[in-house]
């Protein structure tokens, strides 16, 4: 089933066009990854779906992107509600300077989700214990959660953004700073997220793509190059610009 | 002809240079290799150029007035005169050599200031043989030793270290030199006047000191009730409290305004605009507060059947405030922007609306840093002085209405400043009494503030 549907988006930094006319469906419950090189627009495009571009004053957006069939560049969105429903995840670990409960219950607590103490306390919680950190930090919940290691700073980021029960995940190169071993665990924690996510991952790493998505685009100069299976993507290309990316020619 | 010599002595530096480097250069000609680059035996030959000229200049500074003195003197040793009867013929006789002098001449003096003039101009010109064939003698010395294999750069890093090393610790002796100064003169101070008089006394009233004849014996007991600092420390506090609260929420506000709010455009101009009010003189604003803010809440007070002084609490201190709001905006402003956009990002990514945004995770995240500018900002309105001598009176009421005048320490230390004071005199110390609590006040807040501004850059770093 198609879960956002992006119809000839273009996206203008001031009068530079950083993308063009991109059309990409994303499927639900699926992992969808974006790659290509550094510059392509990837990132740009992530941050189309949960608007986050309306924080760069000269930045202006073009075209359509239908979620659950509701255009959230129209102006009637409310990008409150959008990104209620669309979560993201950043390149850098970017805890709140605040406590590790704090952390999590902070989206919960802006769309007013909890009734009470208790039922904040669950949010807390299952959230943490869907983002395989429960375990690690359950003793120190009120402890600041810049404290944290790397890999569990990422993954106190995902339980932020897990607590209000987003149907979408955007994963900006959720694991270009961290090492292997973190790496590891996020990519597992991807997978199991997607069943009840859909998660669109950038990222640089092609075997990372070929580990953890279903789908994946390719982006180069602003442009959707090619967009498939990633079974298909990565072993029978149609595109020779896709070809020479995948196998290191170029990017 | 000082300033000749120096000019002349500073041309010599620069062709000590310009030799060094020739050396050097005739030295790499040779296909020699060098062990520092020519520039370096430039500078080395400077330094041996500059170094007896400094001690050279300074000894002659130290000893020079004394010697010619003694020279002097020595005329009179034998004549039974007074150590200072000899002071006061000295000093005539070199105002008589100056063309200043006006009393009555005797054949005395105008032999003395005779005698001076010539011992200065021996002095003068064997002071020029002297340093310059010192220089000379140092810098061919230096000229010769230098070689291919000489250390130049080692000597010459030592030397700039040195020099950097003497500015900072002239502003360290000038710190500790001024606490000393204020040390001992308030152990004086505290000699006559009891400790607990001062600290919890509640009537101050230093224009009674001025009443006693200097010739007097010193009797403690007519100070008691003089010296009771309590008024002036709550005034001082009354009044920075007031400022506070002027300062605190339109700097705050409109640091936020400026880092959060603000386009890029409107931050351009307005910053600037906002940081010239730090830059106007505080006795501008004092006039302000005096003629035009205080006289303005007299009226607006007087038409609301209220008693407002002219010079009032409020008048002073609502100025302060205005004075002190462009350090509170814009350090709050600069601590507010180098909080990482990544995570405005973040809260606005969770559906977190701009203002929540800044409540929630910006400002608390700046937080240090803003209330260590709010502790700069109130040490600045305890020490500041010129508005509180012009706008609030000097009499040093104790009271808490903001609409009677009232008195600050640093407007008190005017008040007995000023005019004729004479030394050892419990009124003149009480100044460096109240200097030496200020100091202590204003010192602690700024180590609060820099230990709160530290600890906040460490987070992020």
């Amino acid at each position: 089933m198609i879960k956002i549907k992006a119809k000839d988006v273009d996206v203008f930094y001031g009068k530079k066009q950083a993308l063009f006319n991109i059309s990409l469906d994303i499927e639900e419950n699926q992992v969808t990854a974006l790659i290509g090189p550094s510059g392509c627009g990837k990132s740009t495009f992530l941050r189309c779906l949960n608007r986050m571009n309306d924080v760069i004053d000269i930045c202006s957006v073009k075209g359509e992107i239908l979620i659950n069939d509701f255009n959230i560049n129209d102006k009637s969105c409310d990008v409150v509600r959008l990104r209620e429903k669309i979560g993201m995840v950043f390149q850098k670990p970017n805890p709140f300077p605040k406590t590790l409960y704090e952390n999590v219950s902070y989206g919960p607590t802006i769309h007013g989700m909890a009734q009470s103490k208790q039922e904040m306390d669950e949010i807390v919680e299952t959230s943490l214990k869907k983002a395989a950190l429960w375990e690690e930090v359950k003793d120190r919940l009120h402890e600041p959660g810049t404290g944290l290691s790397g890999g569990q700073q990422q993954r106190l980021c995902i339980a932020r953004a897990i607590s209000v029960r987003p149907e979408v995940i955007l994963m900006d190169e959720p694991c270009s700073a961290l090492d292997p071993i973190a790496t590891a665990q996020i990519e597992e924690l991807i997978d199991e997220l997607k069943k009840e996510h859909t998660i669109i991952i950038v990222t640089h790493s092609m075997a990372q793509a070929a580990r953890v998505s279903q789908n994946t685009g390719f982006f180069h100069l602003g442009q959707l190059i090619e967009h498939g299976s990633t079974d298909k993507i990565f072993k029978n290309p149609d595109n020779k610009k896709t070809q020479d990316y995948i196998t290191g020619r170029f990017g | 002809m000082n300033l000749i010599l120096f000019t002349f002595i500073v041309l010599l530096g620069f062709t000590s240079y310009y030799f060094g480097r020739k050396k050097a250069y005739t030295i790499q000609s040779t296909k020699k290799r060098l062990t520092a680059l020519p520039q370096f035996y430039g500078y080395y030959l400077a330094i041996w150029c500059a170094i007896p000229a400094f001690i050279i200049f300074s000894l002659w500074a130290i000893f020079e007035p004394t010697i010619v003195k003694l020279l002097i003197l020595s005329d009179y040793s034998n004549q039974g005169y007074l150590d200072d009867e000899l002071n006061l013929l000295y000093e005539k006789s070199k105002a008589l050599s100056r063309g200043q002098f006006t009393g009555e001449i005797t054949p005395f003096i105008e032999a003395s200031a005779e005698k001076y003039l010539s011992l200065r101009s021996v002095a003068q010109s064997s002071k020029v043989v002297i340093v310059l064939s010192a220089i000379i003698a140092s810098v061919a010395y230096a000229y010769k030793r230098i070689s291919s294999n000489s250390r130049t750069r080692e000597p010459v890093e030592k030397f700039l270290n040195a020099v950097l090393f003497t500015a900072s610790l002239a502003a360290i002796l000038t710190t500790v030199g001024i606490v000393f100064s204020l040390i001992f003169q308030t152990i004086d101070f505290f000699k006559v006047i009891p400790l607990f008089d001062f600290v919890f006394g509640t009537h101050w009233y230093p224009a009674k000191a001025f009443v006693r004849d200097s010739s007097e014996a010193l009797d403690p007991t007519m100070y008691s009730d003089t010296f009771g600092a309590v008024p002036i420390f709550a005034g001082t506090f009354f009044i920075a409290f007031i400022a506070m609260c002027v300062a605190i929420p339109i700097g705050l506000m409109s640091g936020i305004y400026l880092a959060e709010y603000a386009s890029t455009k409107v931050r351009q101009y307005a910053k600037p605009l906002i940081e010239i009010l730090a830059g106007i003189p505080t006795v501008v604003y004092g006039f302000f507060a005096a003629l035009t803010v205080g006289p303005f809440l007299k009226e607006l007070g007087t038409s609301m059947g209220l008693e407002v002084s002219a010079e009032s609490a409020l008048a002073a201190g609502g100025v302060m405030g205005i004075m002190i709001i462009p350090f509170i905006s814009s350090l709050s402003d600069d601590v507010i922007t180098s909080v990482p956009q990544s995570l405005r990002d973040g809260s606005y990514a969770m559906g977190a609306t701009k203002s929540e945004t800044i409540k929630r995770v910006i400002f608390p995240a700046a937080l240090p840093g803003i209330v260590g500018s709010i502790l700069l900002g109130v040490s600045r309105a305890i020490g500041e002085t010129m508005i509180v001598v012009m706008a609030s009176g000097l009499a040093a009421n104790l009271t808490l209405n903001p609409l009677e005048s009232t008195s600050t320490i640093t407007a008190q230390i005017v008040v007995i400043l000023i005019g004729d004071q004479a030394f050892g005199d419990p009124k003149t110390q009480a100044a460096f009494a109240l200097g030496m609590s200020l100091f202590l006040v204003t010192l602690c807040l700024n180590i609060v503030a820099l230990r709160v501004v530290k600890k906040y850059r460490e987070k992020y770093e």
